[in-house]
């Protein structure tokens, strides 16, 4: 009776393991799963899912929205094939490329302004930080880190003065700690935290993003698999589409799109507007300052190649079946 | 013993081929699942720049600091609950309160109170460590059979002496098992503790090493820190664990 009982159980739980895999199989077909991440910088992607733009240009499509905390998660996400579109800065995108992730870059999606914030008076450029001033950012290889290193790199010569004066914080965890004014000196911050820190008395900016690259940049890029390329390029097609819209409509309508995004945000609508009009701060999809990520990101060892074709970095443009061939097929994206 | 070595030299031997096996295969992609070759090659490079050393290092001095701090706190606690009746209601209460919270959840709290440097990081450990020494010692205490506090009456031995002599040494398998739990919870709660924190002095330790092959995606370099992880683990439960069980309770009969 023993035997026969085990049995059953061990038919029983194959029955369910194959069940999963089949059911995988065909969802595999009609779905989209993109990553979400809190930030400013990422409104037309909330207003895709705000405006449900993907399931008005495809009813049978099922989209799914994965709130994932940080960049590293996505990348690990996309890799095991649960993430097909994320969005994250150019660093973190390059730095699994070069360990030859089968990804590229699909558009550009904002640039925005970044800065140093510091809590303490005696510190009034990057030449006043002592050995025990902590700096906090998201994570090493993270966007703030290397423009924190292109900044030294440029000011003192020397590209890693910082890295061990580094914690690596969450952005609310990072301005809490600004603002309980202990063991944080600095935070390298982004919107919208930047601005709420902007506000306060003694936190002051003493060196902005574009400072230190030196130029314009695109801040968060939109990424996608090669397999998803691949296999779904209908759907990668119509996202690319609606990113487009969602860009267009901010910036044409940044009122509109205030009130539809400051409950997601948990801003108030006037806040919410006047971040997403802020100086510096811009949607678009074209891709800025790549190159000169990549030349620096070589040059400092954090990459180990530096000879990428653009067509290896980035999504051709290319018609889905049936569509006629846009004039803009085999056009450029702008650079620096 | 020997024999039990080499079986698990085996059993290792033939999960390593294994592992090989699938990598080669490429049934998964190379990313995701890298070759032992990769993995060692990983934790080669790693040991020549020296960071990785001085990481171990880090690591295990501050388990030590901790692991002897939590000792002695928890031996004058579990004492003094021995010894007083209401001391022993509230330290009961305190552990039971404090014993089922992770380390992990505590750690928002403990960044406020004490920022993020090495207070921070002992308080983690001292936190894992503490309630379940405190728990084994006391029942450690409580089960050492009467025949021996009737010995101690006997003998008109003072407190003091009835603790060197009869109930700390009574009660040591308790304790030791104990500090193997001990040791297992803290190594684990450092090792997350570095993740969270952050780099605590320039470089860190074992956790900050890993999250750092994490955040700069190679993998390799992540299973070169866990396997250094289990090599550290391995070699404390079998070298230094058993080493003192064999001097103590194994020589004294009291387990077999």
């Amino acid at each position: 009776m023993k035997k026969y009982i085990l049995i059953i159980i061990i038919l029983a739980l194959n029955l369910f393991l194959i069940s999963g895999c089949a059911g995988n199989e065909q969802s595999a077909q009609q779905s989209i799963t993109i990553a979400e991440q809190y930030g400013l910088a990422y409104a037309p992607v909330q207003l895709i899912k705000e405006l449900q733009l993907l399931e008005e240009s495809n009813p049978e499509l099922k989209v799914e929205w994965k709130q994932l905390s940080n960049t590293t998660s996505i990348r690990e996400s996309m890799l095991a094939g649960e993430v097909n579109i994320a969005f994250m800065a150019i660093p973190p995108f390059l730095i699994a490329k070069d360990k030859r992730m089968d990804w590229k870059i699909m558009a550009g999606l904002s640039e925005s302004p970044l800065g140093l914030m510091t809590n303490r008076e005696d510190i009034k450029s990057l030449a006043d930080f002592k050995a025990e001033d902590k700096i906090a950012l998201p994570q090493p290889g993270s966007i703030q880190h290397i423009l924190l290193s292109m900044a030294a790199q440029r000011e003192f010569s020397k590209p890693d003065k910082f890295d061990e004066q580094l914690l690596t914080m969450s952005h609310p965890d990072a301005m809490n700690a600004l603002l309980a004014g202990r063991e944080v000196a600095a935070h390298f911050a982004s919107p919208p935290y930047l601005f709420l820190e902007s506000r306060e008395e003694n936190i002051k900016e003493i060196l902005s993003g574009s400072e230190a690259f030196g130029g314009d940049f695109t801040f968060i890029i939109g990424v996608s698999t090669e397999e998803f390329y691949q296999q779904q390029f209908e759907n990668y097609k119509l996202f690319l589409k609606a990113l487009k819209e969602a860009i267009k409509f901010i910036e044409q309508n940044p009122a509109a799109a205030a009130e539809l995004l400051a409950d997601n945000y948990d801003l108030s609508q006037a806040e919410m507007k006047e971040y997403l009009s802020w100086p510096g701060m811009k949607f678009t999809s074209e891709i800025k300052g790549l190159e000169k990520f990549l030349d620096f990101m070589t040059a400092e060892g954090y990459l180990e190649e530096n000879n990428y074709q653009r067509s290896e970095l980035i999504f051709e443009k290319r018609a889905a079946v049936g569509e006629k061939k846009s004039p803009e097929t085999g056009a450029v994206p702008n650079d620096k | 013993m020997t024999n039990k070595y080499r079986q698990r030299l085996l059993w290792i031997i033939v999960l390593a081929l294994i592992w090989q096996l699938t990598a080669v295969s490429g049934v998964f992609s190379e990313l995701i699942f890298p070759g032992l070759d990769q993995i060692f090659l990983a934790l080669i490079e790693s040991f020549k720049d020296g960071d990785l050393i001085k990481q171990i290092g880090f690591s295990l001095s501050i388990i030590m600091q901790g692991l002897f701090l939590a000792t002695a706190a928890a031996l004058i606690l579990a004492l003094t609950a021995y010894f007083s009746k209401s001391a022993a209601g509230l330290i009961d209460t305190l552990t039971a309160l404090a014993h089922p919270l992770p380390g992990i959840a505590l750690m928002p709290l403990i960044l406020i109170w004490f920022g993020s440097g090495r207070t921070a990081i002992l308080i983690v450990i001292i936190h894992s460590v503490l309630w379940p020494l405190i728990l084994n010692l006391s029942t450690g205490f409580n089960s050492i059979p009467d025949i021996y506090t009737l010995i101690a009456k006997n003998y008109r031995l003072s407190k003091l002496e009835f603790m060197y002599k009869i109930l700390i040494p009574a009660s040591l398998p308790y304790f030791i098992s104990g500090l193997k739990i001990a040791w297992a919870r803290s190594w684990r709660a450092l090792i997350s503790a570095e993740m969270l924190f952050g780099a605590i002095n320039s470089l860190g330790g074992l956790g900050w090493f890993i999250f750092q092959k994490r955040v700069f995606f190679d993998l390799p370099g992540v299973f070169a820190g866990i396997i250094v992880i289990i090599v550290i683990g391995v070699t404390v439960e079998d070298f230094i664990f058993k080493k003192l069980e064999a001097n103590t309770v194994k020589k004294w009969g009291i387990l077999k």
